[in-house]
């Protein structure tokens, strides 16, 4: 490989995450310089430990937006396949793996639900995942019995750092998914026909692509995804929460537009949506470690959703003039 | 979308508008013999556990004096869902009850509702979450209170704290929800313990009542105080999360968190170790009294409107041993 092909290579890099990678800077910068404790290595492992949730939700939220859909459903699937999970190991002493299979299967499931019907019957996913929402989180609460289920520390497992790494299996597993996903999308024919389903749908159906086995496929994945990331919480708290992942859809969505995925379909890169996720932990981490009231938390997120966003279009725009 | 599924959506629309509001009637309403008063008690998010106790100790009450009265019991989807809170009143002044125990979400919003349901000769009974008192006088409805002092209870449980410290450790407090009235009585409570027992709160922000978000706010909190030597949480489940974050920072063996509420998983917790206390509102006792006063009312509507305070308990290891 000469060098004239790397730099080119690493210029590429820099001009897809360059943009991203610029706000998440600022924002390091600016929290190391307001508080005594957040420029460490603790830090990063605790923000580590603590994304890997959000991110699985974000990388099965961005390929469903990626074919130009919606799953709103995500935080009640991930609640359900949590409480699926507690329930067969604190109620039916399943071994871990076992219950880990069923949480995972219930996720899918969800996912398929709401893919099948969206598609078959071309009800908007909107309309399908605003109904799914409604059912996984009232099936939670029936299978918790709407209390909060003690699972017992076998779970923790999951979320407990490894040796010198001081990173959790949950972590390394978001990480992994993110990796595949972006082998999927960038490198298989699955990954160009989703696109083409949300660049335009009826353009790919003329094509030949048999659309809907691939849209549901997203839809279950996407369930799959919610799936692991209910393990994190659980396993973290070692404990079923019948209220877990209340809102999460939407913070999913801002990591996934931070990114750069488009909510009209087509476009969207599953690193850059956990770049987002960054910026999203960062910013909370760092307003935690400065105490800043809870009101003025909220304008700030919004604020800095906004300009992480304005700062991605930018370079976008600049990306485009300068090919 | 396609033309021909707009009905069908529509539909799917509406169905899911209905599935919102939670109504159980324990007692047919149509076959009512004359004199058998009908209670509606309203209720916040079922969801929580602290209010699904609620009603099936309110439950199981009707059960066994159902010779005596009827009970309509409702909940919201959430407890920021105030106007379908407002909503429910109406539904049940329509429906002819003759009392209404409500343990309303906001305490002014109801009012209006509520003063209209005392008008129509509905007797009205409040309970977990304090009306407005300035507000109710300048209304001139005098609407009796039931529930605890959950000041008394957070100071309480502070002060059983405050025992196993020593004098200017740091703490920190988790509060609720800023704009809740609980939450605030809660931190009040808190506050003034720490006060009186001479330790420093370090910092205090609110995690909005949940597990994940405690688990944030708190391990950033200890990152940035190493000095914080206890954490108060406003409620079980955040003392859950600030269990999870003294794992995460190193800090399970010497950290001392206490709780509000008394959940299940709460009492796990302090048998392992975990958490130092918590306080028992008696949740399934709170409706049950709420229903009474409201049965003594109905009975005689010339008696003296009271307030009646509930218990509140302290729960720690040995009193859970004790049982």
């Amino acid at each position: 490989m000469n060098i004239s092909v790397n730099t080119k290579h690493l210029r590429s890099i820099l001009l897809q995450y360059g943009g991203l990678l610029t706000a998440l800077a600022i924002l390091i910068a600016f929290f190391s310089l307001q508080t005594d404790s957040f420029f460490q290595i603790g830090t990063a492992r605790l923000i580590a430990n603590q994304i890997p949730e959000l991110t699985l939700v974000a990388i099965g939220m961005t390929l469903v937006l990626m074919i130009g859909q919606i799953d709103l459903s995500v935080g009640s699937v991930m609640a359900l396949s949590g409480a699926v999970l507690g329930v067969l190991m604190a109620k039916y002493d399943w071994p871990l793996w076992a219950a880990i299979f069923g949480s995972l299967l219930t996720g899918a499931a969800c996912g398929w639900t709401t893919g099948a019907i969206s598609v078959w019957f071309r009800i908007p996913s909107f309309i399908v995942s605003l109904g799914m929402l409604e059912v996984a989180r009232g099936a939670t609460r029936r299978v918790l019995n709407s209390n909060t289920l003690t699972i017992g520390s076998d779970v923790a497992v999951i979320s407990e750092p490894i040796g010198g790494l001081g990173l959790s299996p949950a972590f390394l597993l978001a990480i992994l998914a993110v990796l595949a996903v972006q082998f999927v999308l960038s490198k298989t024919v699955m990954g160009r026909y989703c696109i083409a389903i949300g660049t335009n749908l009826a353009a790919a159906r003329m094509s030949g692509i048999r659309t809907a086995p691939y849209s549901i496929g997203v839809f279950t994945l996407s369930g799959l995804l919610c799936g692991l990331a209910g393990l994190a919480p659980a396993s973290l708290m070692e404990a079923a929460d019948p209220g877990a992942g209340i809102g999460i859809e939407l913070s999913a969505i801002a990591a996934c537009v931070i990114g750069g995925t488009s909510l009209m379909g087509g476009r969207g890169n599953v690193i850059s949506t956990l770049l987002g996720v960054l910026v999203i932990a960062v910013l909370q981490t760092g307003l935690s470690r400065m105490s800043v009231e809870d009101a003025n938390k909220q304008i700030i997120t919004g604020v800095v959703i906004i300009i992480a966003v304005l700062i991605d279009t930018a370079r976008r725009r600049w990306e485009r003039a300068s090919t | 979308m396609n033309q021909r599924y707009a009905p069908l959506s529509l539909f799917v629309l509406a169905s899911f508008i209905v599935g919102c509001s939670q109504s159980k009637q324990t007692d047919s309403a149509s076959s009512s013999p004359a004199g058998k008063p009908k209670i509606a008690l309203i209720m916040k998010s079922l969801a929580n556990e602290f209010f699904s106790t609620m009603a099936d100790g309110a439950t199981k009450h009707q059960q066994a004096n159902s010779d005596q009265y009827e009970l309509i019991v409702n909940g919201i989807k959430d407890e920021r869902d105030i106007s379908r809170q407002v909503a429910l009143v109406q539904e049940m002044v329509a429906n002819d009850v003759d009392a209404i125990v409500i343990a309303p979400a906001d305490s002014q919003a109801l009012i209006p509702a509520l003063r209209r349901a005392a008008k129509s000769g509905i007797v009205v009974v409040n309970i977990d979450n304090r009306l407005d008192a300035d507000m109710l006088a300048k209304e001139d409805l005098r609407i009796p209170f039931v529930g605890p002092d959950n000041k008394a209870g957070a100071k309480a449980v502070g002060e059983f704290l405050a025992g196993k410290l020593s004098k200017g450790d740091g703490v920190a407090i988790l509060e609720g929800l800023q704009t809740s009235e609980n939450g605030q009585a809660r931190k009040a409570g808190f506050e003034e313990a720490m006060a009186e027992a001479g330790m420093k709160i370090v910092d205090s922000q609110s995690a909005q009542w949940e597990m994940t978000k405690a688990n944030e706010v708190a391990s950033s909190s200890l990152s940035e105080h190493p000095e914080i030597k206890a954490i108060l949480a406003a409620n079980d489940n955040m003392a859950m999360g600030a269990i999870a974050a003294a794992k995460s920072v190193g800090r399970s063996e010497d950290l001392l968190i206490v709780g509000f509420d008394n959940i299940a998983a709460a009492q796990d917790a302090i048998r392992d170790g975990k958490l130092l206390a918590t306080v028992d509102q008696h949740a399934d006792q709170l409706a049950v009294f709420g229903v009474e006063t409201a049965l003594k009312l109905i009975g005689d509507r010339n008696a003296t409107v009271e307030n009646v305070e509930t218990p509140v308990d302290l729960v720690t290891v040995q009193s859970l041993l004790a049982q």
